[in-house]
């Protein structure tokens, strides 16, 4: 599965971990799926790795608020093309100080990519069917913004 | 009306072609059908059950001749010679192919048009008064407030996908001719007890199945919190809104279920961390946007036509009843407000021709400073026409069958395509539009009944609004067969009501009767000067039910 960061492909250094190999990986880089993060949330943050999660969008995403400075990637799934609470949930997390990488997982296909980094997605697994290499035009099709957003939060009116 | 700059054409331009190439990468087969579909209803594509429908937006219902004239150019080249506006002043195309939009898009976007957001779910064209700046009880002008959430709502990035649609309308003043209480968000422009203008707000109205009058959620919002409050709301929409049932997935769900309260203490909270934020509105801004609806250069002997005016009205009886019914006041002494009927004897309600389309454009020139208004009721509007040049303006209209003086009367019906065009449909309403015009051809008895709404709409989708109309009608599908199911006492204004239903659906051949029966009612039991709508409140539906349903001997 392609994963774009910062317009490019990039090899993914994350381990998506389930509650099986958790214990063997506490201190490697892993993505820890929320429940588990809620669950094992001391060990975790003891822990030496990096530490990332993976919220959707029927889990709160106010409940990562606190550990925000903690945390070293946000994965936000999409369970559905139609299901758009994912750009919500970015720009609550960008608004709360997240600066590490959050990821948009699952259905994330070409012509939604814009938006997403718009709302402060920086990096986009792609599944292999859905990637070609033209994906990367889909970045700035339209060059006007009458919104602020978390990439820039001036509407037309303050630019 | 405003005026594109070189950012809003750009914008407009580059959405032309990312959805030619969206439509490039679909016939190509590189975007499954389903999120093809995502991507074109954004875009106004439907596919229907003939051909694909094209619904273009009109904001807040403001066109100029230019654009009348390139949709009647786009309806000869790409149609079949006609457009259909709709409830919410938009208009439709029925017979485009669906790999000629980009084409028709480029070309719309030339004269400053697009179907951006005119389906899907995701933030709607908002809508206003059609007679926004010339009503005499108007608190402020809506339009300005339209285009600043127009220009906010255009390719939202975090509000593309929601649960479902999300409509906005907005009023200048306490009157509501915008249907604004059965809106996602209803926005009525306020004066408070300090002498400020601004907002009060109503979420969570709606139609479609489950219709519901919106909540209060703030009595008075300041104008420059107005995007930032809007936002909060539609953030509290999209995160908590269901997305499991699309029954259930409107706003006026959500609401309901949360109740207004706690709905209204989660968008505060929200509000609070955003209001101070980038979004809230510069006073530069503002009086940009204010500037582009300034009102026309009327003439100031205008009130000197008031002297033929009447000599005409008293000459032509006929044209006496087109101005009683279908002009309005106008705050400057002199002119009127004319309603250009889009729904004659006999033709489908809101189409217009592409010669009626030019035709209107050149009236538009020569009457009304160039501009064009289409009305959530499938009309058209020319705002400022000097009394002087009203007969003028009649017999052009009356040349061009557009001068039906049914304004307000049972005729001037607001009807959705039905089962001929959308494939939502369960049952034809056209055939029975023509019904009722058949049955109540004669004008003398329509002015004798009054002001009355009906509405019709083919399915529980409510498109043609049936719940708040004065008389509404619903098609259904009873085992192949249409039939209709009738609302009374419904209203979609100010003293906004959802109808209630008589009784059991009727035939379809049954429906101009049925109506003629309530009508017998009405016309028994009213008071001197009563209404339609004040004898139904008054007497309630007993009598009603009684006529309709009584046996037949």
């Amino acid at each position: 599965m392609p994963l774009l960061i910062n317009r490019a492909v990039v090899e993914d250094s994350w381990l998506l971990v389930d509650e099986d190999n958790l214990a063997a990986h506490i201190n490697d880089d892993i993505v820890v799926p929320f429940e588990l993060f809620e669950q094992n949330l001391e060990t975790l943050l003891k822990a030496d790795g990096q530490l990332g999660v993976q919220i959707n969008g029927d889990q709160d995403v106010n409940l990562l608020l606190p550990h925000l400075a903690a945390l070293a990637l946000i994965a936000i799934e999409f369970p559905a093309f139609t299901d758009g609470r994912g750009f919500s949930f970015a720009r609550i997390l960008r608004r709360g100080g997240f600066t590490g990488q959050l990821r948009a997982v699952g259905d994330v296909t070409r012509d939604r990519l814009d938006h997403m980094q718009r709302c402060g997605f920086d990096a986009f697994a792609i599944p292999d069917d859905r990637y070609s290499d033209d994906i990367l035009s889909a970045f700035g099709e339209v060059p006007v913004r009458y919104q602020g957003s978390t990439d820039d939060e001036r509407p037309i009116f303050r630019q | 009306m405003y005026q594109y700059n070189e950012q809003d054409q750009t914008l407009i331009n580059a959405r032309v072609e990312q959805y030619r190439d969206q439509t490039r990468r679909f016939l190509a087969g590189e975007i499954p059908d389903e999120e093809f579909r995502g991507l074109r209803l954004m875009n106004g594509l439907y596919i229907q059950r003939q051909a694909p429908m094209l619904r273009i937006a009109v904001p807040y219902g403001q066109m100029n001749s230019v654009q009348l004239r390139k949709l009647a150019d786009i309806t000869r080249k790409y149609d079949k010679n006609y457009a259909h506006f709709t409830t919410r002043s938009n208009v439709q195309l029925n017979w485009p192919k669906l790999e000629e939009v980009p084409d028709i898009l480029a070309e719309l976007a030339e004269v400053q048009m697009h179907a951006i957001q005119t389906s899907g779910n995701c933030l709607r064209n908002t809508t206003t008064d059609h007679f926004a700046g010339i009503s005499p009880e108007e608190i402020e002008d809506p339009r300005p407030w339209c285009e600043i959430i127009r220009q906010w709502t255009t390719l939202h990035p975090e509000f593309a996908y929601m649960p479902r649609k999300f409509k906005i309308a907005v009023t200048g003043g306490p009157e509501d001719r915008a249907a604004s209480q059965v809106h996602d968000i209803g926005l009525h422009m306020v004066k408070n007890d300090a002498g400020e203008v601004g907002f009060e707000v109503l979420v969570g109205g709606g139609l479609g199945r489950t219709p519901v009058i919106g909540k209060l959620i703030r009595e008075f919002l300041p104008k420059r919190d107005l995007l930032s409050y809007l936002e909060a709301i539609l953030r509290v929409y999209n995160l908590n809104g269901r997305r499991d049932n699309k029954y259930k997935a409107r706003i006026k769900i959500l609401v309901n279920a949360m109740g207004i309260e706690e709905f209204r203490n989660r968008v505060e909270a929200e509000w609070e961390i955003n209001r101070e934020g980038e979004l809230a509105l510069t006073d530069d801004y503002i009086a940009k946007l204010k500037g582009y609806f300034t009102p026309p250069p009327y003439a100031a002997d205008a009130v000197d036509g008031l002297s033929v005016l009447e000599n005409q009205l008293e000459d032509n009886a006929e044209f006496r009843a087109w101005y009683e019914r279908n002009t309005r006041v106008h705050k400057v002494a002199g002119y009127r407000a004319v309603v250009i009927s889009l729904k004659p004897h006999l033709k489908p309600p809101g189409d217009i021709t592409d010669v009626q389309l030019d035709a209107v454009a050149d009236l538009a020139d020569t009457f009304n400073f160039g501009e064009i208004r289409s009305t959530h009721d499938q009309n058209l509007v020319f705002a400022h026409v000097a009394a002087g040049d009203l007969y003028t303006l009649w017999q052009s209209l009356r040349d061009l069958n557009l001068a039906r003086a049914n304004i307000g009367t049972l005729t001037d019906m607001i009807v959705c395509p039905g089962f001929d065009f959308c494939s939502l449909a369960n049952a034809h309403t056209l055939g029975v539009a023509e019904q009722i015009n058949e049955k109540f051809d004669d004008l003398d008895y329509l002015y004798d009944i009054g002001d009355i709404k009906l509405n019709m709409s083919g399915c529980i989708n409510a498109c043609a609004h049936h719940h708040v109309a004065h008389i509404g009608i619903l098609g259904v599908d009873k085992g192949g067969e249409d039939y209709y199911q009738i609302t009374l006492g419904g209203s979609s204004r100010e003293d906004a009501s959802l109808g209630k239903i008589i009784g059991k659906s009727v035939p379809q051949a049954e429906v101009a009767d049925t109506v003629e029966k309530i009508l017998h009612v009405y016309v028994d039991n009213r008071l001197e000067e009563e209404r339609f709508i004040e004898t139904v409140r008054r007497i309630g539906l007993a009598p009603f039910k009684e006529r309709v349903y009584a046996p037949v001997n």
